[in-house]
């Protein structure tokens, strides 16, 4: 990777030793309770759904499909290989859903829960997608001074996007479902004209919040609808991570951390108005 | 550092005012929980009752692992919270008002937890941090009207609103600010840090546990909208206590320019994980009306 444009700064009391290990702290608290636990979720829901499928999944048939969504790298991989949720595709061998296969990565043609997981796949591969050009603008110098911090933030946030991507598809491929590789095909127009409009990190941030609320308030309006508990479970503990997502992008903005009507005040419950369906 | 207190003070305001109106859109909700529960509210079943004491032990017992291998709870006291987890009280509504009951019982807690906070020079003083202390200021409001709607819930699907802190967590909090006499304003600012981010996590925990076992439509659409603010709550806290701890309280600051001079690192501490977990998970019936 290219270094970032960085503009000197002043000496800060805090060392990038010291916020390192306090990171790597959270970070391996992360991988001890909040992504086992997911895996677990998500292979039990799996499980659920092994019932119809015909069509028998081998390992590798699992791994490529789920990993082969967008350019993953180790966060895909790991998620992929976890014997928990591999043995968990891999032995849906029959499924007794009426729903017909999407075609080519496609949203379309699902229904019931499983089209809320299409549907949150393609939000995720968006996100996914708009970080990965923000990134590429950056190291290409095309944003101006990009702070380092922003840097890490839209660096982490891809990574999680793609573990959410990663666990849907997962659902889907248990369901003998092609996993989804299309984005939103309601949201990716606006998106990608607003991506060729930015010119800087305020720029990218504004539309990183855009899409963070819109996957946060999706969640939330199907986590109340979703027939699954498993379903309902997997997007109750993706929303708040969503919303994390947004304080940030607020902070770095210089805005209240929080979510907030549009002139800046803050809410103390999260709407749905820019939820997508 | 001194951030945008002007911009602060207005949104406080502001808030006020907007979040009636959010208020009233979650009334919305709840008046639609109140027809629900006019159909027939849920009886409390054999069912729901083993369901609930499955969740309640296995809880007991993932805490008691998650407390032997984190740090998190120290300023917390959270050896005090493994013992007090031991015996849990039992309630007789159903599961929905229960998980009610229980989310006011935590929202009265992060409540009074704040407003003392706000007491302490260092958090609500005139040397406090402005963003730290409008943060607090905020949040508590915040809680106050999550719990008001929490209740406003548990009373129209038939039972009581909770007025009572969590019982389980009260000795842990004021334990915790008794730890706070004498404490200098940099370990005092960081012990009201770890206890408020325990408070944060524990209500957000509860809600997503809460999510795949409310029956009612409504009260998961309440508790939706609660959950990942609570979740940005912890996420600003995280970041807080990063600084605090790296002895850099004049980087607490809402500016870009401050923005553009932190650490790589500090772009990522406010959310640790891609996938909330739900170890510190309240059970449903924890703060139920007895």
């Amino acid at each position: 990777m290219r270094p970032f444009h960085r503009k000197q700064r002043p000496e800060l009391a805090i060392s990038e030793g010291e916020m390192a290990r306090m990171t790597e702290e959270l970070d391996q608290l992360h991988h001890e309770v909040g992504k086992p636990a997911m895996e677990a979720q998500v292979a039990a829901w799996a499980d659920e759904l092994r019932s119809g499928v015909r069509q028998s999944l081998s390992r590798r048939h699992f791994l490529v499909g789920t990993g082969g969504v967008l350019a993953g790298g180790a966060v895909l991989a790991t998620l992929a290989t976890h014997p928990t949720l591999a043995a968990a595709a891999a032995s849906g061998s029959s499924s007794s859903s009426s729903n017909p296969p999407n075609s080519q990565g496609g949203i379309s043609g699902l229904s019931g829960d499983l089209a809320v997981v299409a549907l949150a796949a393609s939000l995720e591969n968006l996100a996914v997608s708009a970080y990965s050009q923000g990134i590429s603008a950056a190291q290409a110098g095309k944003l101006g001074t990009v702070p380092p911090a922003v840097v890490t933030f839209a660096t982490t946030a891809k990574s999680q996007h793609m573990d959410h991507a990663a666990a849907w598809n997962a659902i889907l491929r248990a369901a003998g479902k092609d996993p989804v590789t299309i984005t939103t095909p309601s949201l990716t127009p606006t998106v990608t004209a607003d991506l060729a409009k930015v010119a800087n990190v305020t720029d990218l941030a504004n539309l990183a919040l855009t899409l963070e609320n819109a996957a946060a308030q999706t969640y939330q309006v199907q986590a109340a609808k979703l027939k699954s508990t498993k379903g309902i479970a997997t997007a109750s503990t993706i929303q708040p991570v969503e919303m994390q997502h947004a304080a940030v992008l607020y902070y770095a903005l210089g805005e209240y951390p929080g979510v907030q009507t549009s002139s800046g005040s803050p809410l103390a419950f999260n709407p749905t108005t820019e939820a997508v369906s | 550092m001194t951030g945008h207190p002007r911009d602060l003070t207005e949104l406080l305001e502001e808030s006020q005012d907007l979040q009636s109106d959010a208020l009233a859109t979650t009334r919305t909700s709840l008046d639609d929980l109140v027809e629900a529960s006019l159909d027939g509210p849920s009886t409390y079943d054999q069912a729901d009752a083993l369901e609930n004491r499955r969740f309640a032990d296995a809880h007991r017992r993932s805490l008691q692992r998650s407390i032997g291998t984190t740090t998190l709870l120290g300023a917390a006291g959270g050896g005090l919270l493994v013992a007090l987890l031991a015996s849990p009280a039992l309630a007789s509504s159903s599961p929905d008002i229960q998980m009610m009951q229980t989310a006011a019982s935590i929202e009265n807690l992060a409540v009074s937890t704040y407003k003392t906070a706000l007491t302490l020079p260092y958090i609500g003083g005139s040397s406090a941090n402005p963003v730290v202390k409008k943060f607090c200021q905020v949040t508590e409001s915040q809680h106050d009207q999550h719990n008001d709607a929490f209740n406003a819930a548990a009373k129209r699907l038939g039972g009581k609103a909770q007025t009572k802190e969590d019982p389980t967590y009260v000795p842990v909090v004021k334990k915790a600010v008794a730890g706070l006499a004498g404490a200098s304003p940099t370990a005092g600012s960081m012990g009201v840090v770890n206890l408020a981010l325990e408070l944060e996590n524990v209500a957000a925990e509860t809600y997503v546990n809460d999510m795949s076992h409310l029956k009612d439509t409504r009260a998961k659409e309440l508790t939706a909208s609660i959950m990942g603010v609570e979740a940005q709550h912890a996420a600003v806290l995280l970041s807080v206590r990063a600084l605090l701890e790296a002895n850099a309280p004049q980087d607490i600051a809402l500016s870009p320019t401050v923005v553009a001079m932190l650490p790589a690192a500090a772009g990522s501490v406010g959310f640790p994980n891609s996938f909330y977990p739900t170890t510190l998970a309240a059970p449903a019936d924890q703060g139920a009306v007895k």
